[in-house]
């Protein structure tokens, strides 16, 4: 009886190898998944976390500066276009953009958008920043 | 994805004649065939659970990678996403100046100085974003494509027996050699990309130093300079 269940023990162990092996492996595997997931994550987020908010900041910045050189003048066309360029600003300070996980982050990024549209037509500017930026000196706004 | 290369070497996947029982027939016999392809290239018995190993490490990665993408990419996302904003805030305040020179002091040099500085942060910042994007396209080579490259190769594994000794006393399979070689890749890989920003980095420093002395130069807003300060001081 003895012998028998040592024999049993000696074919369970053989029949179970095959799923210790397998399960030591995946723990391993999973570890090292888990490390080049987050590397790859890492990489791709990198570079989507940089286009929007280098896009953000674009806005930001330029809204910011005009607001700095309309602040003093007093006509009835800068006092509307400082309208327009401080309602940006606000809307870009209030917006998470370099938060992943903001629910709204397409939505606002489409309304910060539509309105920097807004601004540079109020400040008869065009949006596209490109243009001069390819190295022609004479350009046409 | 072993379903799929079985079912590729099928016939018409989408035949409605064809049950599911003799799909998976199919799988399981796919993966036997892998199995047994791989069995013979360890030529010995005892590297039996080698074959187990492989198996599982293939699953553990795919597993964790899954698991892992999403937090990668939050955290990838906020680095990218500071390291770009006081970059988009000076073009931002330098565009806004430049269309103010354009309107207020028209022909004046300072409109030809605005424009070249503009060009130059244009540059930087595509070179930030070209560097990005080279390690983007570079990812670690995972072990498991790796090992499938092999097998398609028909590339025999010898090389890991060598040390499969040392495998079957601590269960260290031969994935983790794989797994070593491509950790010392991808350190090498940051290390040229941080190499690169660093240097990047020294002319922004003297690019927002141009900046604040145009804008000093220009008789702008106290208030605009600033805010420029302000990012340097960042």
């Amino acid at each position: 009886m003895a012998n028998f269940s040592n024999n049993d023990d000696l074919f369970d162990s053989i029949i179970m190898a095959d799923n210790r092996f397998h399960n030591e492996a995946y723990q391993e595997g999973f570890e090292e998944g888990i490390r080049q997931g987050t590397i790859e994550g890492k990489n791709h987020g990198r570079l989507h976390g940089a286009k929007l908010s280098a896009e953000v900041s674009f806005y930001y910045g330029f809204a910011f500066a005009w607001k700095c050189l309309l602040q003093d003048s007093s006509d009835i066309k800068a006092r509307k276009r400082l309208k327009a360029v401080k309602s940006l600003v606000e809307m870009i300070q209030n917006y998470p953009f370099e938060d992943p996980q903001y629910e709204k982050l397409q939505e606002d990024m489409t309304a910060v958008r539509a309105k920097f549209r807004q601004v540079c037509s109020l400040l008869n500017v065009s949006t596209d920043f490109r243009e001069y930026l390819k190295g022609s000196t004479e350009m046409s706004f | 994805m072993s379903w799929v290369k079985s079912v590729a070497f099928s016939e018409d996947v989408f035949d409605e004649d064809v049950d599911d029982i003799s799909l998976l027939n199919k799988e399981w016999k796919c993966n036997m065939e892998k199995r047994s392809k791989r069995v013979k290239a360890t030529q010995s018995r005892n590297d039996c659970h080698v074959v187990f190993c492989q198996d599982g490490f293939r699953d553990g990665t795919d597993a964790g990678k899954a698991a892992a993408l999403e937090v990668g990419f939050n955290m990838g996302y906020r680095e990218g996403a500071t390291k770009m904003r006081t970059f988009g805030q000076l073009k931002g305040i330098m565009s806004a100046v430049r269309c103010w020179c354009h309107s207020q002091l028209p022909g004046s040099p300072a409109l030809a100085s605005v424009t070249d500085l503009l060009q130059k942060l244009q540059k930087h910042e595509e070179g930030l974003v070209e560097a990005m994007r080279k390690t983007q396209e570079k990812p670690p080579p995972s072990v498991t494509e790796m090992m499938d490259d092999m097998e398609d190769l028909n590339v025999e594994q010898r090389d890991y027996n060598g040390d499969s000794s040392s495998c079957t006393k601590d269960g260290d399979c031969l994935g983790n050699a794989g797994g070593i070689a491509c950790c010392g890749m991808v350190e090498d890989s940051s290390r040229i990309v941080s190499l690169k920003s660093s240097s990047l980095a020294d002319s922004f420093e003297q690019l927002l130093k141009c900046c604040l002395d145009l804008v000093t130069e220009l008789g702008l807003p106290e208030e605009l300079k600033c805010h420029i300060q302000q990012i340097i001081d960042k």
